[in-house]
């Protein structure tokens, strides 16, 4: 076999020329920011996320979260006690409260990755069930999504340090695509939560 | 060895800050360097040029809307991939294309020998995008997002909502049948096979 054999199909692949869009289409592109720039009121929430969602949460978080309840938190860690109990010096204190510090952050981060993996598991079993989502929901859906892969994008930097943030962050977005699946799901189990927060 | 994606173009911090702040100017530049890794990976991914269009437009402009959001813990290039694949991966769902290539019928799980020769290796760029423009749209997302922007199966499969094996398989038959279709004589075998 010889080396043109060898070529991976990635290697050719990557090796195409890069399509060029027909137009020039930085002038529409720039049309349609100024457009945006100039009206203001749409540069507000989407509706869905003004509507939508706090209805959907008032209505179906209640019930996901039965669900979904993170089992509690794990009681917390006895160093603190050994802190105030038996050192005077106030170094050595300062470190174990660094200690402390640390496995409470350590501890809510666990936690929020396991919120996450609960979210995330709760959402593939019932995407089956759930009723396929239609017009402005599923413009809602896909949108979270967006936002959810834009989180996983920076949460998969090296010498990542805003994890836990970006963590909270993750567990939000997945809890509003809970609330918007779940009536759905309810209205597909013949529920009829949906039908009271449905807005168009 | 042909180099990584073509996304993969470091940018200068201060042309983001510029960005973040509002400059019309500065976000042109960042345009111009990534209109056609933003447009190439939406044309592979939908497979039509008026589709592939609309996502590089959605795609830009959610990123000057959301620039804001960037914390530069990962690099750019990979946050605005990010937002382009998001915005083709929308447009397969909700579309017929998603449909269409989940019943790809007509396409087996046969692989061939990993001594046989690759017809890509022979082919014109050209013969290339051609077959690749025969394949399902999602099969040919697989294909394009693993091998060209260099996806974990786990990875596509969390973006498709599908499973990892789902990733695997569609790269196998995608691979299967670009075989087949750049040397149609894979194709004939089965023909002039002899009848038992």
């Amino acid at each position: 076999m010889s080396s043109a054999d060898r070529v991976t199909l990635g290697e050719a692949l990557r090796a195409l020329p890069l399509a060029a869009p027909p137009g020039d289409e930085w002038a529409l592109l720039r049309e349609r920011l100024l457009r945006e720039r100039s009206h203001p009121v749409q540069s507000r929430p989407p509706a869905w996320r003004r509507y939508a969602l706090p209805a959907a949460l008032a209505a179906a978080l209640a019930g996901a979260f039965v669900i979904l309840r993170p089992s509690p938190a794990p009681a917390p860690a006895t160093v603190a006690h050994v802190a105030a109990s038996s050192s005077s010096n106030g170094t050595q204190a300062a470190q174990i409260h660094n200690a402390q510090n640390a496995a409470n952050q350590g501890d809510r981060l666990a936690q929020l990755q396991q919120r996450s993996q609960a979210l995330e598991r709760w959402l593939r079993q019932t995407g089956r069930d759930a009723a396929p989502l239609q017009g402005q929901d599923l413009a809602a859906a896909a949108e979270i999504e967006n936002l959810i892969g834009l989180v996983d994008v920076e949460l998969a930097a090296p010498r990542q340090t805003r994890a836990p943030a970006l963590w909270q962050r993750r567990v939000g977005l997945l809890e509003d695509l809970a609330a918007l699946r779940y009536s759905n799901y309810r209205l597909a189990a013949g529920g009829q939560v949906a039908a009271s927060w449905q807005i168009d | 060895m042909v180099s990584a994606s073509s996304f993969q173009i470091d940018l200068p911090a201060t042309l983001i800050e510029r960005v973040k702040s509002g400059d019309a100017s500065a976000f042109e530049a960042i345009y111009r360097r990534f209109e056609r890794p933003v447009y190439t990976l939406a044309l592979r991914m939908l497979g039509d040029t008026e589709a592939a269009r609309d996502a590089l437009h959605d795609a830009m402009l959610k990123a000057f809307q959301r620039i804001a959001q960037f914390r530069g813990d990962a690099p750019f290039w990979a946050w605005l991939r990010q937002i382009a694949m998001n915005e083709a991966l929308m447009r397969l769902r909700s579309g017929e294309r998603f449909v269409v290539s989940m019943e790809s019928a007509g396409i087996d799980d046969d692989t061939l020998a990993d001594d046989a020769p690759a017809p890509w290796a022979h082919a014109d760029a050209r013969a290339l995008e051609h077959a690749l423009a025969q394949l399902p749209a999602v099969t040919r997302s697989v294909l394009w997002l693993y091998h060209v922007e260099g996806f974990t199966h786990p990875e596509i499969a969390a973006a498709m909502r599908k499973s990892t094996s789902f990733s695997k398989s569609q790269l196998a038959r995608g691979t299967t049948r670009l075989r087949t279709l750049l040397d149609p004589e894979l194709e004939a075998v089965p023909c002039l096979a002899p009848t038992a």
